[in-house]
């Protein structure tokens, strides 16, 4: 009885934030509901048995994410401010009069229910008992040099995947530094003394949780993106103080770090492609060796990476 | 005594829900934004009794993140987010 209530109540709340998430008036409302939404599906995650799951949620999904809105409706309502000195962050509604937005929205809601029912028919048309590739993946694991299913598929059975989602971050954060300078934005410490013996525990206890979870993603639910995902909380945390400006405007530091993730990665590629003849097929024995270094490079790209996305810029030299 | 954890994250989902309701009725903003700080704080305690009644010891380092993460939203919301429409007067002090 108690299983079904809680799964019940935790389907309807989190259907219910989605929509309010999505369609409140008032965007800084939109912007707390979304994180509150982020915070129930881990719960939602983790109550389908899936441990890594619900850590990405909670990692990536819900507190990073939710700190990059904000700072995008901060920027977008002071840029409409700027522009016509009226208050601002208030949506125009669900139905602005607008025949071309009208227009283009019901053509988006067209095109994501015919994607919504693809999707469907493909899951409905699968059988209902597929094989899939567990079994071969479970009965390889030995020899992935990790113990941790996930990591092993990510990191070894399928690590060109990730290759390329490393790749696919060090793009994102190279299309927003074309695009635009970023705003430091920067409270002054000495006015905080709150803030400061905050983040004198914080900062280090987020790097410490950084490396733990590297550490920790060999054997359990973990990894690089997760632990990265902390490194660029308190690297938010550092730049909302104003802390490392110095060491950030080290063009050439900064932008080794961002590389370094996706250099290592390859590199070990092409390594392991001239000493076992495939590409990313670590040598037997040492894949374990291999895959924390990969992950330790690709934690400080990832970390850098979505922390520096907070700035919404590129970090400017005045 | 899984039922007892079980019983015990739905009392905290449901004052998560509780506090739902009064965002959702157009609190102000400063009150939906401490009620989102507030769910974290349950959401931590929910995810450890999941954890607990399932049987999934991952589950401590979600609440890990979650709460180191907390604190970050929590810096990132009062320096950034503070909508200024609530606060007149000079908020430093």
């Amino acid at each position: 009885m108690i299983p079904q209530l809680l799964d019940g109540t935790l389907v309807l709340v989190v259907v219910a934030l989605a929509w309010r998430a999505l369609n409140d008036r008032d965007l800084f409302r939109g912007v707390i509901e979304f994180i509150a939404l982020g915070l129930l599906l881990a719960m939602a995650w983790l109550r389908l048995r899936a441990p890594d799951l619900a850590l990405a949620e909670a990692a990536v999904g819900s507190g990073l994410t939710g700190a990059l809105i904000l700072s995008a409706l901060v920027r977008m309502r002071r840029r409409e401010q700027a522009a016509a000195g009226q208050p601002a962050g208030v949506a125009t509604g669900p139905w602005a009069k607008d025949r071309a937005k009208n227009f283009s929205r019901v053509l988006l809601g067209a095109l994501s229910v015919a994607m919504l029912g693809t999707l469907a028919w493909a899951a409905l048309s699968l059988p209902a008992k597929a094989r899939g590739l567990t079994a071969e993946a479970l009965a390889r694991l030995p020899d992935s040099g990790v113990t941790n299913p996930v990591t092993a598929v990510l990191l070894n059975f399928r690590a060109y995947d990730t290759l390329l989602e490393i790749g696919v971050l060090l793009l994102a954060i190279v299309g927003v530094w074309a695009l635009r300078r970023g705003e430091w934005p920067a409270a002054d410490l000495r006015e905080r003394p709150l803030l400061l013996s905050l983040l004198r525990w914080v900062l280090p206890l987020l790097a410490v949780g950084a490396g733990y979870l590297l550490w920790i993603g060999a054997s359990a639910p973990g990894g690089a993106f997760q632990g990265g995902a902390l490194l660029a909380g308190a690297l938010v945390l550092a730049l909302l103080s104003g802390l490392g400006r110095r060491l950030l405007r080290r063009g050439r530091l900064v932008r080794t770090g961002l590389t370094i993730g996706v250099l290592v990665f390859g590199v070990a590629g092409a390594v392991a492609l001239g000493w076992t003849g495939g590409l990313l097929q670590y040598p037997t024995g040492q894949a374990g060796a291999w895959i924390l270094v990969i992950e330790a490079a690709a934690l400080v790209s990832i970390g850098l990476t979505l922390g520096l996305l907070y700035l919404g810029g590129r970090p400017g030299e005045k | 005594m899984s039922t007892v954890f079980l019983t015990a994250a739905l009392a905290l989902l449901l004052t998560i829900v509780l506090g739902l309701a009064q965002v959702f009725r157009q609190a102000g903003r400063a009150d939906s934004l401490l009620a989102a700080i507030l769910f974290g704080t349950t959401g931590v305690a929910v995810v450890l009794l999941l954890g607990k009644a399932l049987g999934i010891p991952g589950a401590v380092d979600v609440a890990l993140v979650f709460a180191s993460l907390a604190a970050v939203l929590g810096v990132a919301f009062v320096l950034r987010g503070w909508p200024p429409d609530d606060f007149p007067e000079d908020p430093r002090p």
